[in-house]
C-alpha cells in the first residue's frame, strides 16, 4: 500500500507558479480558491527560497480530527480526501491545518464559508471515478488514470515531487548526496557548506533524477 | 619506623602505577577541554545542515516568518501555521471532555440537591395576594434572550458533540443536514445575541449593583444551609448570575462576531483564539444557566410565575426578598394613591403592583 506524498525541493523551486496554474486548470477550481500556492521566504534577500505548498496529505491529519461532521477519509494510497456532500463549511479544518490547505469559496450570507475545497492529490473524490459529479466537485482524478498530480508533473525544474513517499524520499536523498559532491568544489549552492569530498561529480549540480 | 617507611614506599608505588595507567588518556583529556575535534579528516568536518535556517523559518520556530506569494488571501504567506495544532489539542482534548464533565457535574449536583431538598416550598404557602415582580418589558427582554441563548446553545453543542453523539444515531448524511442547519442558525441568529445581551444588561442593571448584606447572603449560601437571609429585589446569587452572564455574554458576542464574519481578513490565530474564549464562555454560561433554570422552575415553588405572569405571591416575596417586599409595600401605597387619581391601571405595561388575580 502506497503512501502518497508531496515534497518541494527548495533548492530547485524558481517561483514560476506553474504548479499553481496547472492545478487551477486541471481541476477547474472555483474562483478565489487556490489549492496550491508558492511562498517565497526572504524575497529579494540573500538566502531567498521558494516553496510550493498545498495539502500535504498528513498521516495524522488535523483537519480530519477536528471536523465536526467527520467528512474526511484517507484512501488506500494515503491521500486525504473529503466528502463535499457532508461538509458544512464551518472552517475548523482551516484553523487546524498547518499548511493553510483548506479553501472556502465565500458564497452564503455575510460572506460565510461555502463547502471546503482542497488539494485532492488529483485523486477525485468519493463520487464514482471519472463521473461528471466527481469532475465538478473535486476536479480531475489522475491517480485513477495511473498518473501523478499535474502540479508535480508540470514542474519545470522538478522541484515539486509527488508520488509514493519511499520513491520521493529516495530521489531527494540522491539529490542531496550529489549536491554535497558539487558544492565542495564550486561552493555556489550553500553558504559554509561542505558535506564531503567530490566523488568525481565536480560541476554537476545534481544527478539525472 | 621501618614499617612506616615500607608503607610509604608502597603508597608511592601505587601512585606511580596509577599515573602510568592514566597517561595514555591525557591527549583525549586535552582535546576534550579545548573543545577541538581531531583534525585532518575531511569526512568528519562539522557542517551546518544547509537547509537548517530555511526550515527553521518555515516551521516558524523562532519568529513569525511571513513570505511573499502571488495567491491573495488570509495568511497565504505563512507556510506553516503553528497555532493550528494547539487549537486542535484544545478542542479535542480539553474543550470536549472537560466541557462535558462541567455540564454533567452541575446537572448531577442539581439532581442531587433536588433529591435531598426537593422543591423549596413557600413558607406559609400561597397567600393569594400577588405582587408585580417583573414588568412586561423586563419579561420580554428575558424571554427574548432565553430563546436566542438556547437556539445558539443547542446548535453550538450539536456542532461540538454531534460527531460523538449524533452520528451514531443519524448517520453521516443525517447528521450533516443537522449540523449544516445548526451552523446556519448559529451564524445567522448569533448577531442578535448582542442585541439581546445589551437589552438584558440595560434592563436589569439598576438593581444588580452590590448592596450591603450581599456578602452575608453569599456566606450563608442564600439560606441553603438553613436560616433566613434577607435580600433586596435581587439577592447576591442573582447578582452574581447577572454579572457573570453579562461579561460572558459580551465575550461571546465579541468573539462570535469575529468568528461569524470570516471575510474581514482576520488571521487563523485570531479566530482560533476567539474560538477558545467563545467556547469556554459558552460552556460556563450553559452550565451556570442550569442552576438558574432549576431555581426558576422545579427548584423553588412560586418563582416561575414572576417571569410568566410577572407576579409573585406575597409570601414568596417575604421569604426570599424581604427588603424588596418592604420597599414595594412602601411604594405601593404611594402608587395606589396616584392610580386612584389617574383612574386605574395604566396601559403602558406598568400594571398596578398589587393585584388580586
Amino acid at each position: 500500500m502506497a503512501s502518497m506524498k508531496f515534497y518541494c525541493d527548495a533548492e530547485r523551486c524558481i517561483e514560476c507558479n506553474g504548479c499553481v496554474t496547472a492545478c487551477k486548470n486541471e481541476n477547474e477550481v472555483p474562483w478565489g480558491v487556490n489549492r496550491r500556492r508558492v511562498v517565497t521566504i526572504k524575497d529579494g534577500e540573500p538566502g531567498e527560497r521558494s516553496l510550493s505548498v498545498a495539502c500535504m496529505h498528513c498521516s495524522d491529519a488535523p483537519c480530519a480530527a477536528v471536523c465536526p461532521v467527520d467528512c474526511f477519509y484517507i484512501t488506500d494510497d494515503g491521500v486525504v480526501l473529503h466528502d463535499k456532500d457532508i461538509c458544512i463549511g464551518c472552517g475548523y479544518c482551516f484553523y487546524a491545518c498547518p499548511f493553510g490547505a483548506p479553501q472556502f469559496p465565500s458564497s452564503a450570507a455575510f460572506g460565510s464559508r461555502g463547502k471546503m475545497d482542497k488539494c485532492t492529490f488529483c485523486a477525485g473524490g468519493p463520487e464514482e471515478n471519472f463521473s461528471s459529479e466527481e469532475k465538478l466537485k473535486y476536479g480531475s482524478n489522475r491517480l485513477a488514470e495511473g498518473k501523478l498530480p499535474l502540479c508535480a508533473e508540470m514542474c519545470a525544474t522538478k522541484a515539486l515531487l509527488a508520488g509514493d513517499a519511499d520513491i520521493v524520499s529516495d530521489i531527494y536523498r540522491k539529490r542531496i548526496i550529489n549536491r554535497g559532491a558539487s558544492v565542495m568544489n564550486w561552493g555556489v549552492a550553500y553558504e559554509n557548506a561542505g558535506l564531503r569530498v567530490s566523488q568525481g561529480k565536480a560541476g554537476k549540480a545534481s544527478s539525472t533524477d | 619506623m621501618n614499617i612506616a617507611r615500607k608503607r610509604q614506599m608502597r603508597n608511592v608505588g601505587i601512585l606511580t602505577l596509577l599515573l602510568v595507567l592514566i597517561a595514555p588518556l591525557i591527549p583525549y583529556a586535552i582535546s576534550a577541554v579545548s573543545g577541538s575535534s581531531v583534525q585532518g579528516n575531511e569526512y568528519q568536518t562539522q557542517v551546518k545542515h544547509p537547509g537548517g535556517d530555511l526550515w527553521r523559518e518555515v516551521r516558524q520556530r523562532d519568529t513569525d516568518v511571513i513570505g511573499r506569494t502571488q495567491v491573495k488571501g488570509v495568511d497565504t504567506g505563512i507556510l506553516i501555521n503553528k497555532s493550528g495544532e494547539d487549537w486542535r489539542q484544545y478542542r479535542m482534548e480539553m474543550l470536549a471532555p472537560y466541557g462535558a464533565y462541567l455540564m454533567g457535574a452541575i446537572l448531577g449536583l442539581i439532581v442531587l440537591f433536588y433529591l435531598v431538598r426537593g422543591t423549596l416550598r413557600i413558607p406559609g404557602g400561597f397567600s393569594g395576594k400577588k405582587i408585580l415582580r417583573f414588568t412586561l418589558n423586563e419579561r420580554m427582554v428575558h424571554w427574548f434572550t432565553v430563546v436566542i441563548f438556547w437556539l445558539l446553545g443547542v446548535t453550538g453543542l450539536i456542532l461540538l458533540y454531534g460527531r460523538m453523539v449524533l452520528i451514531p444515531l443519524l448517520g453521516l448524511e443525517g447528521f450533516s443536514i443537522t449540523a449544516s442547519a445548526s451552523k446556519e442558525v448559529h451564524n445567522l441568529i448569533g448577531p442578535l445575541f448582542l442585541v439581546a445581551m445589551l437589552a438584558l444588561i440595560i434592563t436589569f442593571i439598576k438593581d444588580n449593583f452590590y448592596a450591603s448584606g450581599d456578602l452575608k447572603w453569599l456566606f450563608k449560601a442564600g439560606g441553603m444551609l438553613g436560616g433566613h437571609v434577607s435580600a433586596g429585589r435581587f439577592n447576591a446569587g442573582e447578582k452574581v448570575w447577572y454579572w457573570l452572564a453579562s461579561f460572558l455574554g459580551l465575550a461571546l458576542c465579541v468573539t462570535g462576531l469575529i468568528l461569524d464574519f470570516a471575510i474581514l481578513g482576520q488571521s487563523r490565530e485570531i479566530m482560533a483564539l476567539s474560538h477558545v474564549i467563545h467556547t469556554i464562555a459558552a460552556i460556563v454560561m450553559i452550565a451556570v444557566s442550569f442552576g438558574h433554570i432549576y431555581l426558576g422552575t422545579a427548584g423553588m415553588e412560586g418563582s416561575l410565575s414572576s417571569m410568566s405572569t410577572g407576579y409573585v405571591d406575597e409570601n414568596w416575596a417575604k421569604a426570599h426578598h424581604d427588603r424588596w417586599y418592604e420597599e414595594m409595600q412602601a411604594t405601593t401605597t404611594k402608587d395606589s394613591k396616584q392610580e386612584a387619581v389617574a383612574g386605574g391601571v395604566a396601559a403602558t405595561g406598568k400594571a398596578s403592583p398589587i393585584s388580586d388575580n
